[in-house]
C-alpha cells in the first residue's frame, strides 16, 4: 500500500489498520488483561498511539506485529508494574454455544481455565500462535527469544493444558486426545 | 532422512498447523504418526475454541472515535504523559486492586466508586484545555441527547462500561473546576443521593432516561450541576 501523504489518505490507512487487526488486538488483550472494559481500554489506546505514530509504519505488510508491539508495552506501561495479574478466569465468559456437546463444554471451560494459570511465558506465546495466528518464527521475533524457545514454551503449554483437562477427571472425548 | 516419531510429536505440540513440506510428509508417513496428529488436530479445535472471546459490538467503531475524538490526536500536547506519569498512574495502580475483573457490582455506589477509581482521574487530566465536539455524537448511540448548556461545557467524552450494559463517561469543565459525569442508561439510583469516596464527593440523579452521577472534589461543586445534569440529558425521542 503506498503512502498516502493527506490526511485523507493517513485517515484510510489508519482505518484499514483498525478494520484489519482491532479485533485479533482485542482478544488478545482480552487474554492479557482479562477484562474486556480494559482490553478495550488498552486497544483503543494502542491505536491512539498507533495513529501518533502511523507516518512511521512504511511497511503495511508488518502492521500488525507493530500493532502488538504497542499494545505489549501499552499494557507493560500501564498496568503491570501496578495491578496484580488479572488472571480471574471468570472475567473471561463465553457464551454458552449450544452446538457444543456437555463433554466438550467443559472441556472448552477447563481450558479457559488452564489458559489463564498458565504461566506467562507459556500463555503469551501460545496465545499468539492461537489468537493472532502467529507462526514460531514470529512469535520469536516478538519476544525476542530464539524459535527454538518458542517451541518448547508453546510444548509445554500445550502439554500443561491437556495435563488439566486429564487431572480434572474430563471424560468422553477427550480421551482421544493422548 | 525421515522425521522420528519422537521429533514429529515435538513439532505437533509447539505448532500442529504447521505446514512444513516434511513435516506433512511424516505425518502421512504411518499410522502412528497420521493418529498422532489427527488427535492434535481435535486439541487444536477445542483449544481455539475456547480462545476465542467474543467480540463487543461496535468495536471497531468505538476504537475509530476514540482516535478520532481524543484530544491527543488534534492538540498532540506534550505535557500530558508526564502528568500521567506523575500522578494518574500512581493513582490507577493502586486503584487497579479494586477494578473489578467482572462487571458483578453489587450496586451502583460500588460500581461507581470502581469505575471512577480506575481512569477518573486520568480523564480529568485528559480533559485539561479540551473541548468535546462529538457529545450528541456519543450520546446519540444510547439514545439521548444533550441539552446545549451541558454539551457546550464538556471536555471529554467517552463510552464506559456501566453494572447494565454500555455507558457514557464525561468530563465537564466547570467554574468550579473538572466534574465528572457518568451517564447510565439503564441503572436505577436513589435521587439525590450523595457518596464520598476517596477525595471526591458524588451525587446520584434519576434522569427521564436511566441515571447519572456527579462525581468531583467537594460537595458543593457537584451539587451546583445536579439541576444541570437532571435537565440536559434528554432522552432523543423527546428533543426530536
Amino acid at each position: 500500500m503506498p503512502v498516502m501523504n493527506t490526511e485523507a489518505g493517513r485517515q484510510a490507512k489508519f482505518n484499514q489498520l483498525a478494520q484489519a487487526y482491532g479485533t485479533d488486538l482485542y482478544r488478545y488483550a482480552m487474554w492479557i488483561c482479562g477484562n474486556d472494559a480494559l482490553a478495550k481500554d488498552l486497544v483503543q489506546e494502542t491505536y491512539l498511539r498507533a495513529w501518533k505514530a502511523l507516518d512511521k509504519l512504511n511497511d503495511i505488510g508488518a502492521a500488525k506485529s507493530w500493532l502488538i508491539t504497542i499494545l505489549r508495552r501499552e499494557y507493560a506501561r500501564t498496568f503491570e508494574r501496578k495491578v496484580p495479574k488479572f488472571t480471574d478466569v471468570d472475567s473471561v465468559v463465553v457464551p454458552d454455544d449450544i452446538e457444543l456437546e456437555p463433554d466438550d463444554r467443559t472441556e472448552i471451560e477447563l481450558l479457559r481455565q488452564g489458559i489463564m494459570k498458565l504461566a506467562p511465558k507459556y500463555r503469551e506465546p501460545l496465545l499468539m500462535q492461537v489468537v493472532l495466528g502467529y507462526s514460531c518464527e514470529e512469535i520469536s521475533k516478538q519476544l525476542d527469544i530464539s524459535k527454538s524457545a518458542v517451541m518448547t514454551q508453546l510444548f509445554r503449554a500445550r502439554e500443561q493444558l491437556k495435563q488439566k483437562l486429564r487431572k480434572d477427571g474430563v471424560t468422553g472425548n477427550v480421551h482421544e486426545l493422548f | 532422512m525421515s522425521m522420528n516419531f519422537s521429533e514429529f510429536k515435538r513439532k505437533l505440540g509447539a505448532e500442529p498447523r504447521n505446514e512444513d513440506p516434511e513435516f506433512l510428509r511424516a505425518r502421512h508417513s504411518s499410522p502412528e504418526f497420521e493418529e498422532a496428529a489427527e488427535a492434535a488436530d481435535r486439541f487444536e479445535a477445542k483449544l481455539e475454541r475456547a480462545a476465542a472471546v467474543p467480540l463487543p459490538e461496535g468495536l471497531i467503531d468505538d476504537i475509530l472515535a476514540f482516535v478520532e475524538h481524543s484530544p491527543e490526536r488534534s492538540a498532540r500536547r506534550n505535557w500530558w504523559p508526564m502528568a500521567m506519569a506523575a500522578s494518574v498512574l500512581i493513582a490507577v495502580g493502586a486503584a487497579g486492586l479494586g477494578w473489578k475483573m467482572s462487571h458483578s457490582w453489587e450496586s451502583v455506589e460500588e460500581y461507581l466508586v470502581d469505575h471512577y477509581r480506575h481512569d477518573g482521574d486520568k480523564m480529568v487530566v485528559m480533559a485539561a484545555g479540551s473541548n468535546a465536539n462529538n457529545v450528541q455524537a456519543v450520546l446519540s448511540k444510547l439514545d439521548v441527547s444533550a441539552a446545549p448548556a451541558l454539551a457546550a461545557i464538556v471536555s471529554v467524552i467517552k463510552y464506559c462500561p456501566t453494572p447494565d450494559g454500555k455507558g457514557v463517561h464525561m468530563v465537564l469543565n466547570t467554574q468550579n473546576g473538572p466534574v465528572t459525569v457518568i451517564y447510565m442508561p439503564h441503572a436505577k439510583v436513589t435521587d439525590g443521593e450523595m457518596l464520598a469516596f476517596d477525595n471526591v464527593d458524588a451525587v446520584l440523579v434519576d434522569l427521564q432516561s436511566g441515571s447519572a452521577a456527579i462525581i468531583g472534589a467537594g460537595v458543593k461543586g457537584v451539587s451546583e450541576l445536579y439541576t444541570l445534569i437532571q435537565t440536559s440529558i434528554i432522552p432523543t425521542s423527546i428533543s426530536s
